[in-house]
């Protein structure tokens, strides 16, 4: 059976680093195919996709939001030719109602040990309009290595350089963070992945960088040392959101290859200052996570982040602004107090304002927004810092022997595309 | 309704429910009838005691439910949603009270407004 996977194509923010990783939903997904299914998977960011007659079967993954509407417009052409279309993934979840629209099933939930039967029923025509595992996640066991095979590697490549792969340890958080949604995605619970599985994933990977997608490593102080523990001798260099700040954590995370990590920063104290001296202090670099247009923040607040963002040495940071993702608290209350203006799910990109911010206006926050990127990147710019990072996980490689040398032959291209040449 | 006295104010129970795709949750709930002979429901965000839906999310279901539940009728019938103080640092983790109103749609509510009210407004409702 010919089963088409796609990925949908979005809007990138104006004025920022391009860059694709290989998305992980849809190789996470292939892992539980039926061995009798052919996958052809398309990532829409960095290929044309060419809608035909060819597959049997069409599956739409998409993960964020601003993904939706054009998901939806290749499942409607797709039905037109009269095939069947699948949805799954993150935001398939958090725009289900909507989804539901344009496909003949959505699933819902986590796919491990679920999917034999969503394509048994496919080919009994008995294909059901909504799949829902959400209250029923599975075995954690039972998710084996993704399959990385279905992705054609050379297009996440640029002028030579691999990007990280990406890979997930556990599931699911304990915490109701504001503008988060992965307790409803995930769960309240978290779910850690058994250790052994994580390395027998970990070890067939040919990519020795990676990004730890996980939500959080800092939820469990003995699964995350085990983790780190067990990591150690695989050598990978990796990113990941937080860890946990106790010294001993961050110096078998270190030991672990830790590269740099994503740090909310959401007020100038000096807990943010002393935990991201702390990072430094055992050689693992920092990218703020800084979350523009919170209740709490005025035109002057922002100002005063921004220019203590440069005082404690960030080595990146990312900045956006709130965008009230459906199942998330912020957009609950932004609902109640209806000041919602813009429901153009193109525009929830952390990029546009589609919401009345509390101290100030929509246009207002958007200056801010720019004069944010502006200011932290004005007297070193994105590029450079990024090339500082690159500079240091290359001399770590070279130092145990897993450099990975940049790609001659991908020297001129950049994410599948020729890159022009300045004359 | 599993009734718990040592609650607080505004809730002495659990109140179960199916969530948005069928998803178990739960809520914490406190049921007056008022001197005008009006029924007030006060249904409890309970975060990470609750698996499944917010209140927030599903609450003209969840107000259908309880009114249903109570025989009451929508005119006789008024809910408050209460997201309690989770004494965290950050603001929007506060005590907030809104006044929910509906539409009503044959048996269930529908398009639901949310007014803020301020405890004392809210204490005030419960000794009508």
């Amino acid at each position: 059976m010919k089963f088409k996977l796609i990925y949908p194509r979005w809007e990138k923010l104006e004025g920022q680093t391009i860059f694709y990783l290989p998305p992980h939903g849809p190789v996470v997904m292939a892992a539980d195919l039926p061995s009798y299914v052919e996958v052809d998977f398309t990532d829409e960011n960095t290929e044309e996709l060419v809608i035909d007659d060819s597959p049997d079967f069409v599956g739409i993954s998409m993960m964020l939001t601003t993904q939706v509407k054009r998901g939806w417009a290749i499942a409607d052409e797709y039905r037109k030719l009269g095939k069947k279309v699948i949805f799954g993934g993150i935001s398939t979840m958090l725009h289900a109602e909507e989804t539901l629209l344009h496909s003949d099933s959505v699933f819902l939930g986590e796919v491990e040990g679920r999917l034999a039967k969503v394509f048994d029923d496919f080919r009994k025509n008995d294909l059901q309009k909504v799949y829902n595992f959400l209250s029923n996640p599975p075995d954690m066991a039972l998710i084996g290595p993704a399959r990385r095979d279905i992705l054609k590697k050379d297009l996440y490549y640029h002028k030579g350089f691999r990007m990280v792969d990406l890979f997930h340890a556990s599931r699911g958080c304990i915490y109701d963070c504001y503008p988060c949604a992965v307790r409803y995605l995930g769960g309240r619970k978290f779910r850690p992945r058994p250790i052994d599985r994580v390395v027998e994933e970990l070890s067939q990977m040919d990519n020795n960088r990676l990004f730890i997608v996980d939500n959080s490593l800092a939820l469990d102080t003995e699964w995350e040392k085990e983790l780190f523990r067990a990591m150690i001798p695989l050598k990978k260099k990796w990113v990941s959101h937080t860890i946990e700040d106790k010294d001993e954590v961050l110096d078998l995370a270190a030991q672990a290859g830790a590269w740099y990590v994503y740090q909310a920063v959401f007020d100038t104290s000096d807990y943010i200052r002393n935990r991201i001296r702390q990072y430094h202090n055992h050689g693992i670099a920092v990218e703020g996570t800084i979350l523009l247009g919170l209740d709490n923040q005025t035109e002057d607040d922002i100002k005063r982040l921004i220019d203590f963002l440069l005082e404690i040495n960030l080595d990146l940071a990312e900045f956006t602004v709130l965008a009230p993702f459906p199942h998330t608290k912020a957009y609950s209350d932004l609902l109640k107090q209806e000041r919602i203006f813009d429901h153009d799910w193109d525009h929830y990109n952390a990029g546009k304002v589609v919401y009345h911010p509390k101290h100030m206006t929509a246009e207002k926050l958007t200056e801010l927004y720019h004069y944010a990127w502006d200011t932290f990147y004005k007297d070193e710019p994105q590029t450079q810092k990024m090339f500082n990072l690159l500079s240091t996980v290359v001399q770590r490689e070279q130092q145990d022997g897993t450099y990975q040398p940049r790609r001659r032959d991908l020297k001129d291209e950049s994410f599948g595309k020729k890159v022009p040449k300045v004359s | 309704m599993e009734l718990n006295p040592e609650f607080d104010r505004y809730m002495d129970r659990y109140f179960d429910y199916k969530g948005q795709w069928n998803c178990p949750s739960r809520c914490g709930l406190k049921i007056l009838t008022r001197k005008d002979g009006k029924t007030l429901a006060i249904a409890t965000e309970i975060y990470r005691q609750n698996p499944g839906t917010p209140v927030t999310e599903w609450v003209a279901p969840l107000a259908t439910q309880v009114m249903t539940e109570l025989e009451e009728t929508p005119e006789n019938f008024i809910f408050v949603e209460h997201t309690p103080d989770l004494k965290s640092k950050l603001t929007f983790y506060g005590e907030s009270f809104d006044l929910v109103s509906f539409g009503w749609d044959a048996d269930k509510f529908i398009n639901p407004k949310w007014t803020r009210l301020t405890s004392d407004q809210v204490n005030e409702m419960m000794e009508k």
